[in-house]
């Protein structure tokens, strides 16, 4: 008998009864299912499974011995996780993996294969020793998470569509809205315009074409809402610079200087519109009183931002409040009404040469 | 490069006869003469003006489910040396080319912001550049803002 046959005679032997070799006995013993194959002989046959492989795969040691370990594989047995273990076989090097196993009753397993070459002192690859593992529940428990990972990405990918959809129509929606709304506006302006045309009374005339002013100034407030990336909030600095240089150049008249500076204020939207005509009084007023009869002269516009308060500063450098109070009382009361409609206050005051106005209001709501 | 001639003689593209008058009255009361206004591209198509116009106020949203671009491109193949502006309440539905007009006056305008939009297109057209600053009224196609620098 060859020496390499030796380990043979031990499948024979009983530990318990003194004699063979007590490593033997215990891979023999143990509940890790194990082989040996022989790569020496045609097509590395099983030389040796122990019991625990036996159990595993349901054949018996006679089925088992002589066979490649192929005939584990079955039709889902991974081609490519095949073709490494067989490299790892033909490479001489070792190799763990997890592969699709067939019982002999055609049940699956999946078994964590650790397969590794065993050399003789020569550096020679004696046999093959192989462990496996039934990791079944584990990959069970892998693919269960996986699909309900799935299924959760596919419900998140739903809802997200749903979403997706719900505010492309609600975008939609505003946009019609907002688009229905300047068509309005325009069309109220066009029509006071028209009207104004038709009047030959100069007194009624003035009133509509203040009327239109303020009509002009909620679409301006309308259109920078609508033309802004957060139309919650309403830079009434920014719309103060636009419109005062507005209501000057559509006088035509080059000889009232202005003095500008507009701090950015930032007010929620639902203030724009009272803001916005306030603005709008004070300053048609300055210049189409202040500056009567081709009085030329400069008007100082400040907006400012303290903390939670801020201020918006008209001053002329005309004749002062006397004059002032005379003309269409409509816009002293709208601006008193609509000061205090955002919390703010408004301050009348003589220049010394002329007349300031100051609003002031909180910049959040109380 | 345009050069205009004052008064101008003005085609209005609009299909709301409410703003289509409002706008003749302000182009006269500007200096300038209307020399027809229509409502849709079907109408464009058909116009025989009296003269041949030098600007153009084009609505985006037009009768019979036309639209501004469409008549954008009727009149460059017409009056080809007609100054565009469109007149919309979206101007941002206009593409960054303008599809080769001179610029926009978005909605809600006002008699102010007409006005002033009107001078300063005379200004970039009949005597470039514009002395006046650009009225946030009006803005200026890339494309022509760049025939002043």
């Amino acid at each position: 008998m060859k020496q390499r046959d030796d380990w043979h005679l031990t499948d024979l032997l009983e530990y318990e009864h003194g004699r063979g070799d007590p490593f033997a006995a215990a891979v023999r013993a143990t509940r890790m299912p194990m082989v040996i194959t022989d790569p020496a002989q045609s097509d590395n046959p099983i030389v040796f499974c122990n019991e625990s492989f036996q159990k595993l795969t349901g054949y018996t040691r006679e089925e088992i011995i002589g066979r490649n370990c192929r005939f584990l594989q079955g039709p889902d047995t991974s081609i490519e996780d095949v073709a490494k273990v067989r490299a790892a076989v033909d490479g001489g090097h070792d190799i763990g993996i997890d592969l699709l196993n067939y019982r002999k009753d055609g049940s699956t397993f999946w078994n964590a294969l650790y397969l590794s070459p065993v050399r003789n002192s020569d550096g020679v690859i004696q046999f093959f020793f192989a462990s496996q593992l039934d990791v079944s529940d584990r990959i069970e428990a892998h693919r269960i998470v996986a699909e309900q990972k799935a299924a959760v990405d596919r419900e998140v990918e739903a809802r997200t569509a749903d979403l997706q959809a719900a505010l492309e129509a609600k975008t939609l929606l505003l946009h019609e809205v907002d688009h229905r709304v300047k068509n309005n506006l325009t069309m109220i302006g066009s029509l006071l315009r028209l009207q104004a045309r038709s009047i030959a009374d100069p007194a009624i005339t003035a009133k509509l074409d203040a009327m239109l002013e303020r009509v002009d100034a909620l679409s301006t407030v309308h259109r920078r809402l609508y033309q802004s990336a957060d139309i919650t909030r309403f830079d009434v600095g920014a719309f103060t610079a636009n419109l005062v240089p507005d209501v000057i150049g559509s006088t035509g008249r080059t000889d009232i200087k202005l003095d500008m500076h507009c701090e950015r204020v930032e007010v929620p939207s639902a203030w724009a519109s009272a803001l916005g005509l306030i603005v709008n009084e004070v300053v048609t007023n300055a210049v189409k009183h202040a500056y009567a009869d081709g009085r030329s002269g400069k008007l100082t516009v400040r907006t400012e931002h303290n903390g939670s308060a801020a201020a918006i500063e008209i001053s002329d450098d005309g004749p002062g409040f006397d004059e002032l109070a005379q003309r269409d009382g409509l816009g002293r009361v709208l601006i008193k009404r609509l000061a205090k409609q955002v919390g703010g206050t408004v301050e009348w005051a003589g220049a010394a040469p002329g007349a300031k106005v100051v609003i002031s209001f909180p910049v959040e709501r109380p | 490069m345009i050069r205009l001639e004052v008064p101008f003689e003005v085609l209005i593209v609009e299909d709301e006869a409410l703003l289509a008058m409002d706008i003749e009255a302000m182009v006269e009361d500007a200096g300038h003469h209307v020399v027809a206004e229509t409502a849709s591209v079907r109408e464009l198509v058909e116009l025989v003006p009296k003269r041949t116009p030098t600007i153009a106020f084009v609505d985006i949203q037009l009768a019979e489910g036309s639209n501004g671009f469409d008549a954008c491109r009727v009149i460059q193949e017409r009056w080809a040396k007609a100054v565009i502006v469109f007149v919309t309440a979206n101007p941002l539905q206009i593409p960054d080319d303008f599809c080769g007009a001179h610029g926009v006056i978005p909605k809600p305008f006002t008699r102010n912001g007409l006005m002033l939009a009107m001078r300063y297109i005379e200004e970039g057209v009949c005597d470039p550049p514009p002395v006046a600053p650009q009225p946030s009224s009006f803005i200026a196609s890339p494309a022509f803002a760049a025939t002043w620098h």
